[in-house]
């Protein structure tokens, strides 16, 4: 009983901890995406709300949470109430294999903790992959909940780009697991250690770079982002599939799509780009005879490469107008999931001919 | 369609370029120039404002002349002239002056006004002003519709140098309107 209360306990202290640094992340994504996106055009971004607008996110929050919640008259009560929910959780429950540290592990009366990834299960990437799909519903119930055309029609978009779009993220992947021999994330970013060569990006037998280029592609698809915001395509279907939704459960689904586009950058960080690696051997903290703050350097790493991701989404919206329906797909059959496949062919030969 | 573009020959350059993603580089290497160079073309509207051009053209006013007295002579052309009909003048004579006529009442609707300019162009005497002021945003639209008294307001706040006489500014001249207080009167 009480080895299950210390588990409980640790196992709530790393969710608290990692929801936090999440829900910290996504308050600073909102600021920082108007910031770049002003930035880049010439403008500002928000200036009013405290010094240089930094206090903009808590104003958006508290507006969020005291507008009125509207219930449209036709709407379906319980699906309407639940879609937001549906499409929060499985934006957040993904975090749970994320490494975001070395892989150390020490005891606490009798059970070993591993302090930087709150669940080591061994199969981690079909784990997020599948709960990434399971948000698509959140998206499309929604849309058909609202009883609106432009919702409906946003969530129909949705339920076709994420089959199409998931497909190749879950075969670009397919490469690193060759490679890594393992589906869990630990495994495969204690795997990418020693200099940046050795991160799947560049690996030895067979470089994982259209594989990367695949992944990037489709993680903007997935996450519902410029140029693929067909969903909530603004100029075309008012905001898409949360046309009908306003206060806190239109907050859930901007809270769901900036988790996901979190997700789906740490998840990039950790398969292709060697994770809380950095790209020397080793660390400088623990050169320097501090090697139980190593840790510290190696989360910056992590750091680093999730956010230069979360730079690439607000760049990519800051540069690129959306694509037509067609051209989505197209380039999604037509494109992507051939060389997804070719690339899972050829790392296969080069792993079977190294070995 | 997907086959015209298939059987559309490519040069290898142009085919390079498509699998490359030359374009949307070329795109987003503008974008992050902008970032990098970062002038912001935006002003802080409520905190800062940017400088008027001199022929600007803003809130219309009546103006009056040194001595405090009204410049309007009640001659209508200003409402002639307003192709939105924003002005009203009701003229009469100056009790006592029957050469002399002055506007009884002055309305101008600001909400049709499209600040043309070309009252301030028809009128004879240059009663009318436009100001520089153009934050005349309201709570109700009622608001907007002005009296001679209002615009008079504003002509003395935006107009603090004012004109003398037309009559002491000429002296030679003779003017129409004006009391001719040298001449006696013609007797009746």
């Amino acid at each position: 009983m009480t080895e299950l209360g210390l588990r409980l306990a640790i196992s709530l202290t790393q969710i608290g901890a990692i929801m936090g640094i999440v829900i910290v992340t996504v308050l600073l994504l909102t600021l920082a995406e108007r910031k770049v996106l002003g930035w880049m055009q010439d403008r500002m971004g928000p200036m009013e709300v405290g010094p240089y607008g930094i206090l903009q996110p808590f104003a958006d929050a508290i507006k969020l949470f005291f507008k009125e919640d509207i219930i449209p008259a036709g709407a379906n009560k319980l699906l309407f109430t639940m879609a937001p929910i549906i499409c929060l959780i499985p934006a957040f429950i993904g975090f749970a294999v994320i490494p975001w540290g070395p892989n150390w592990t020490f005891e606490i009366g009798g059970i070993t903790v591993k302090p930087f990834v709150i669940s080591d299960i061994n199969i981690g990437i079909l784990y997020i992959l599948a709960f990434a799909s399971l948000g698509a519903y959140g998206i499309i119930i929604g849309g058909w909940a609202s009883n609106s055309k432009y919702s409906l029609l946003g969530g129909l978009r949705s339920a076709a780009q994420i089959i199409s779009y998931e497909l190749n993220v879950g075969l670009s992947i397919i490469g690193v697991v060759i490679l890594a021999g393992s589906l869990s994330l630990v495994t495969i970013t204690d795997a990418q250690q020693g200099w940046f060569w050795n991160w799947y990006l560049f690996a030895f037998p067979a470089p994982q770079i259209f594989a990367f280029g695949v992944y990037v592609i489709s993680a903007v698809a997935e996450t519902n982002r410029v140029p693929f915001d067909l969903p909530e395509a603004e100029s075309e279907l008012v905001a898409g599939f949360f046309t009908e939704y306003s206060g806190l459960r239109f907050a859930f689904f901007f809270l769901a799509e900036y988790a996901n586009m979190v997700l789906v950058s740490c998840v990039a960080a950790a398969l292709f780009l060697g994770g809380w690696n950095a790209p020397y051997p080793g660390t400088i903290l623990e050169l320097l005879g501090l090697p139980s703050l190593a840790w510290i350097e190696n989360t910056m790493w992590f750091a680093v490469k999730t956010y230069s991701f979360l730079f690439l989404f607000f760049w990519l919206r800051a540069t690129l107008p959306r694509l037509r329906y067609d051209q989505l797909m197209r380039f999604g059959w037509k494109v992507l999931l051939p060389i997804a496949l070719a690339n899972i062919v050829v790392t296969s030969i080069a792993v079977f001919v190294t070995q | 369609m997907a086959s015209t573009s298939s059987t559309k020959h490519l040069s290898f350059s142009q085919w390079f370029k498509t699998i490359t993603f030359y374009e949307l580089l070329v795109g987003m290497k503008a974008t992050l120039s902008h970032l990098l160079n970062y002038r912001p073309i935006t002003l802080q509207y409520p905190h800062e404002k940017r400088t008027l051009p001199d022929n600007y053209r803003g809130m219309l006013a009546l103006l009056r002349y040194d001595d405090g007295t009204e410049k309007c002579v009640g001659c209508d052309l200003c409402e002639a002239a307003c192709p939105s009909r924003v002005i009203r003048v009701v003229s009469a004579e100056v009790p006592g002056e029957p050469t002399k006529r002055y506007s009884k009442e002055y309305y101008m609707d600001m909400t049709r006004c499209l600040f043309c300019g070309m009252c301030v162009d028809a009128c004879p005497v240059d009663a009318l002003g436009m100001t520089r002021e153009f934050e005349w945003a309201v709570f109700d639209k009622r608001q907007l519709h002005l009296n001679k008294q209002q615009l008079l307001a504003i002509g003395d706040r935006s107009f603090p140098i004012r004109e003398k006489r037309l009559e002491l500014q000429h002296p030679n001249v003779a003017f129409f309107n004006v009391a001719f207080k040298h001449v006696p009167p013609k007797p009746n």
